[in-house]
């Protein structure tokens, strides 16, 4: 009946993977454009890892089927909760750089999730500027949008600053993990910090109980699940080890991250230049 | 404004020649010269395989082809005619040139002559440099270091290197930076200039299926090398224009 271990864990039918012929409307007929979601931060423990992971169960809720890439070689997190949907890139070979960027701007209706590990930072974003990314995946009617979580630091500020700027036909939305705690004095302060008062592209990542921050490091528990899944307070099921409160925090938790994701990215598709017509395929 | 002849040569093989005049002629193009190429590697033609259109195979060593190429350059609407010369033949070539009085023209004024000269990295390259040097007195004389193929490249002794130089003092160094290997590779079989590989442009003129990852190494190399070229000067000093006096 299932079609991977993430879908035997779950309990809820998984959509089919798109056909690629198949189109995107608005009701008015013009094509839509699907997303190529970038999770990128500076620094390694930003939870950047996890926010890839709640994007993927937004699109794969929102009736997308998320095509997830991993960049981390080594530790491969992400691949370990969608077995069946994630690539994993090594950046350091032109074969993979291909496999990922050629597979991200194809023209299909399927989000893709890209969550791009610190350890590659600097070598995903020269070969994505190198390809002229943002352009060659608009004509082929994806979207690219680069979700980039700053850090308390001052040089991840001014990191995004510059990631806005060479990326600036692109959009860029700034997430803040609340987890991470206060933001520095001197951050504040800083140039990089201020060039992001007036942007638009924002959203946080609320506080969330660290026991059940704890619980859903594991890969093997379905974001999709906790939602789906009705709230009960008979405890036999797979619940996590945790309370019922725990379960609703976790949940409202979700809903909040995905009211958010959903407004970012129509924000992004709304700002972006009128895509091609399907029927014009490269 | 003058004729100009633009030699591509090396005395030996496998230092990327024709792959630096494809990049010369890409650069023309992009500048808007009208140009046409010749192709000595006879009667194979690499060149001719990537810029069809605009280059014609020679025999560099008959008469007739000879002929075909200078006494055309007064009459041409062509502005700039590149020769990429095979590999062994520079020197003779050079000789050649002399011996139909092609550099008493260029000395009166008739034609303006470059010389890209491709070294590889070993002294004999060197030596190459010494044995052209006399024709390239008074010319503009461009000495081409191509890292296409391999990065540890040009380890000459300091010493050595300057007293070969010397007489060289108007050369102007010219380094063509590496290219990703499966990037370049995949532009040697579409057979396409560079410029039609970053436009994803097939030989036939239809769109390409390139890789954009692939393009993407292609288009900031090309971006590198337009830089160098600018650089130097490069059509500045073909066109004998001030800014080359510097």
């Amino acid at each position: 009946m299932t079609v991977s271990a993430f879908w035997t864990a779950s309990t809820i039918e998984p959509p089919p993977r798109p056909n690629p012929a198949d189109r995107f409307e608005t009701p008015n007929g013009a094509a839509r454009p699907s997303f190529a979601a970038i999770v990128a931060s500076l620094h390694g423990r930003t939870g950047k890892t996890l926010f890839a992971r709640v994007l993927a169960d937004y699109f794969l809720l929102s009736g997308q089927r998320p095509l997830v890439f991993d960049t981390d070689f080594t530790e491969q997190t992400l691949r370990a909760s969608f077995p069946f949907d994630t690539v994993v890139a090594d950046l350091s070979e032109t074969r993979d750089q291909m496999m990922l960027f050629d597979t991200i701007a194809a023209r299909s209706p399927e989000a893709r999730v890209v969550d791009v590990s610190h350890y590659v930072f600097r070598k995903f974003f020269k070969v994505m500027q190198d390809c002229d990314f943002v352009s060659e995946a608009r004509a082929r009617g994806v979207e690219p949008v680069i979700f980039y979580i700053a850090d308390r630091n001052v040089d991840a500020y001014e990191e995004g600053r510059l990631l806005r700027e060479r990326f600036a036909d692109g959009a860029l939305v700034l997430v803040e993990n609340v987890f991470l705690g206060a933001i520095k004095e001197r951050t504040l302060r800083s140039a990089g910090y201020r060039a992001f008062e007036s942007h638009d592209l924002c959203m946080t990542l609320p506080l969330l109980d660290p026991a059940v921050a704890e619980a859903i490091q594991d890969a093997a528990v379905s974001l999709s699940d906790i939602i789906t899944q009705p709230l009960s307070r008979s405890d036999d099921d797979a619940s996590l080890g945790l309370t019922f409160e725990q379960r609703a925090e976790m949940r409202s938790w979700l809903m909040k991250v995905f009211r958010d994701i959903h407004r970012v990215t129509r924000a992004a598709e709304s700002r972006a230049p009128r895509c091609a017509p399907v029927n014009s395929l490269i | 404004m003058k004729p100009v002849v633009l030699m591509v040569g090396a005395d030996k093989g496998g230092v990327g020649k024709t792959t630096v005049t494809r990049t010369v002629l890409d650069y023309l193009a992009a500048k808007n010269v009208l140009v046409r190429a010749f192709d000595a590697e006879h009667p194979r033609g690499t060149l001719q395989r990537f810029h069809p259109d605009v280059t014609e195979v020679v025999d560099i060593t008959t008469a007739a082809d000879q002929m075909k190429m200078i006494d055309t350059l007064a009459t041409s609407e062509v502005k700039v005619s590149v020769i990429d010369i095979s590999a062994g033949l520079l020197a003779e070539t050079l000789k050649a040139f002399t011996d139909v009085g092609f550099f008493d023209l260029v000395h009166e004024g008739e034609f303006n002559f470059g010389l890209m000269h491709v070294v590889g990295s070993s002294v004999a390259s060197l030596d190459e440099i010494a044995e052209v040097l006399p024709y390239a007195k008074g010319k503009h004389y461009f000495i081409v270091k191509n890292f296409i193929n391999d990065t540890s490249f040009f380890e000459w002794n300091p010493t050595v290197y300057r007293s070969y130089f010397r007489g060289a003092a108007d050369a102007v160094e010219v380094t063509i930076p590496k290219l990703n290997e499966m990037a370049y590779e995949q532009v040697e079989i579409t057979g396409v200039p560079f410029a039609d590989f970053v436009a994803n442009r097939q030989a036939n003129g239809q769109a390409g299926n390139n890789s954009l990852v692939l393009r993407g190494y292609v288009r900031t190399w090309l971006r590198h090398i337009t830089d160098e070229y600018d650089r130097v000067g490069l059509l500045d000093r073909l066109y004998d224009r001030t800014a080359a006096a510097a």
